[in-house]
């Protein structure tokens, strides 16, 4: 019998757990431990932060559907990690403490046979001075209780410019170092489309605020797509997309600071500049959690685990941008130094960005870490499942293997909500970091596969995707048939 | 320079019709780049 602990009910954290209890026989234990009582569809976050969604139709409680498919489930945050147990345990464990009413506060030491680590990122909004959701007319829409305040905040305004009043609205990266433009990238288009919706479009100044050196670079280095007949830059489609909606831009900007309705920032040639605004949504900087590790006579083991987010199979070898490969990217997500832990989706280091690394005048670092959209986090959870089954039935290699440098992904990026009047872009990208050895005529990725259409099939695909995988983590009959 | 969107290319765009088609197309292609698996680099033959 083996105890496979998960740390996270994330798209990844669920993902692993689904697969693991549906392929492992009941003698053997899945257990999540997790500190949010619901699983959310984050994707869908951004319709809530326009009021087109309201926040139960993204999310589900976790506990009943555990019970139901008889996974354990304690509502706690991982603290630390022992990886070799302690004087008293002396199998490896996890200690936790719980978040919920009843335990709040209490900690217990939680052993396993395997460990998904599947925590994600920390929203590091404190590593921007001033940024914080709900604070200085700056918000977020990263957490479904973000995104209703941001709603609530934008509906204010919108009826204030009924009112006739002029306003500035600033979406896009709080940090030098952000990831995640594609969710800032949909929020704007979004909030625009709402605008136009009621009637106050000509009130307002919508500026697109990002750290990309150019538009469209998405944390991915850009790429280079077939259109229809054509082959176009992503950051020729984005600025067109822009243009169309009347959307200015700022950019190679590293947000440092916000004051109420006031942005800080120093561009890439060195320049600090402000921008004004009434609202903003700013996607904070996203950070490992601080765990700490500990060996079996509690010394400070943390390197041997974490680098900010967790160590895996990588290759974490300092080099220069022109020297970056896919080879560096992991394919089992196995930590070297202990080979029963496991880190899928966000939670695991990667070798280094995707985007070549800009540094301002100054010194400054301005560029985008690399993205993990949710279509890599399911897959990577998946075959971690898969490979802790088969050590668990006496396979000595890990077979299943899908490294981001061999794994296309599909980013629809909602462009305006209505089943008649939305929009999406749609951008499938193959492979997701860029193999300039395999592809160097076509920026490193295989065109055909990396592809870019816009209209309102991508809404219709935006919104289907919203209730299929609604419909998957909530393990309905042959969810499982459903891909990552 | 900027290519703006065309009229017709609105039209294209937003037409239910043209658009149902192509969210089946688009579904299908998706599907395949998904569905065209994954796996390491390191070795030859992955
Ligand atoms: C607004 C927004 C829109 C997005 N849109 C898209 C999209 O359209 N398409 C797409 O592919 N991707 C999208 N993404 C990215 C996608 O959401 C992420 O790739 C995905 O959520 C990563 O999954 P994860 O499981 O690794 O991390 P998460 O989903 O962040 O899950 C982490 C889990 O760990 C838990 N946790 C945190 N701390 C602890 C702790 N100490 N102990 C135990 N558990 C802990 C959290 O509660 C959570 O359950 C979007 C992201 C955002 C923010």
């Amino acid at each position: 019998m083996s105890k496979i602990v998960i740390l996270g009910a994330g798209i990844s954290g669920h993902v692993a757990a689904a697969h693991l209890r549906r392929k492992l026989s009941k003698e053997h234990e899945v257990l999540v431990i997790s500190p949010n009582s619901n699983y959310q569809w984050i994707p869908s976050n951004i319709w809530v932060g326009i009021g087109r969604m309201k926040s139960e139709q993204i999310l589900f409680p976790l506990a009943p559907i555990y019970r139901k498919k008889n996974i354990g489930y304690k509502q706690a945050k991982v603290t630390t990690f022992h990886p070799e147990g302690d004087i008293e345990v002396a199998k490896p464990f996890v200690k936790i403490e719980y978040v919920n009413d009843e335990k709040k506060g209490q900690t217990e030491k939680v052993t396993y046979d395997y460990l998904i680590n599947a925590t994600g990122p920390k929203l590091a909004f404190d590593m921007t001075e001033g940024l914080n959701p709900g604070t200085n007319k700056a918000y977020s829409v990263c957490t479904y209780t973000h995104a209703e305040h941001a709603w609530q905040a934008l509906n204010d305004l919108i009826q204030e410019m009924k009112q006739g009043k002029k306003v500035k609205i600033l979406i896009g990266t709080g940090h030098a170092k952000s990831t995640c433009q594609g969710a800032a990238f949909e929020y704007i288009l979004n909030v625009e489309q709402e605008l136009r919706r009621h009637n106050v479009r000509d009130k307002a100044e919508v500026v697109w605020i990002a750290n990309e050196h150019q538009l469209g670079d998405f944390g991915m280095d850009g790429m280079l797509l077939s259109y229809g007949n054509n082959i176009m830059k992503s950051s020729e489609m984005v600025e067109m997309v822009f243009e169309d909606r009347g959307i200015k831009w700022i950019i190679g900007a590293g947000v440092n600071k916000i004051e109420d309705g006031i942005a800080h920032y120093e561009t890439l040639d060195g320049e600090y500049h402000t921008e004004t605004y009434d609202f903003a949504m700013l996607i904070p900087a996203f950070s490992g959690h601080g765990f700490k590790a500990f060996d079996k006579n509690n010394e400070d083991i943390t390197e041997k685990l974490f680098k900010g987010f967790m160590l895996v199979d990588a290759d974490y070898t300092p080099k220069p941008y022109e020297e970056w490969s896919v080879q560096d990217w992991p394919e089992t997500y196995q930590n070297p130094s202990y080979k029963n832990i496991f880190a899928p989706g966000i939670a695991f280091a990667p070798p280094h960005a995707i985007s070549k690394p800009r540094v301002s005048k100054n010194g400054t670092t301005i560029s985008p870490a690399p993205p993990r959209t949710g279509m890599p986090s399911g897959i990577t959870a998946k075959l971690v499942a898969d490979n802790i089954i088969d050590i668990i039935n006496g396979k000595k290699e890990l077979h299943h293997k899908g490294s981001l440098g061999n794994m296309g992904a599909a980013c629809i990026a909602s462009a305006g909500y209505g089943m008649t009047k939305g929009s999406g872009v749609s951008i499938t990208t193959y492979p997701i970091v860029p193999d300039y050895h395999k592809y160097p005529e076509t920026q490193g990725r295989q065109l055909g596969k990396t592809f870019g259409e816009i209209g309102l099939a991508g809404h219709w695909l935006k919104l289907a995707l919203h209730y299929a995988f609604i419909y998957k983590a909530k393990m309905k009959p042959f969810w499982w048939l459903i891909p990552e | 320079m900027t290519q703006r969107i065309s009229k017709s290319k609105r039209f294209y765009m937003m037409n239910p019709i043209i658009q149902f088609f192509k969210f089946i197309w688009l579904s299908i292609k998706i599907m395949l780049v998904v569905a065209g698996g994954h796996g390491g680099t390191r070795k030859a033959n992955n």
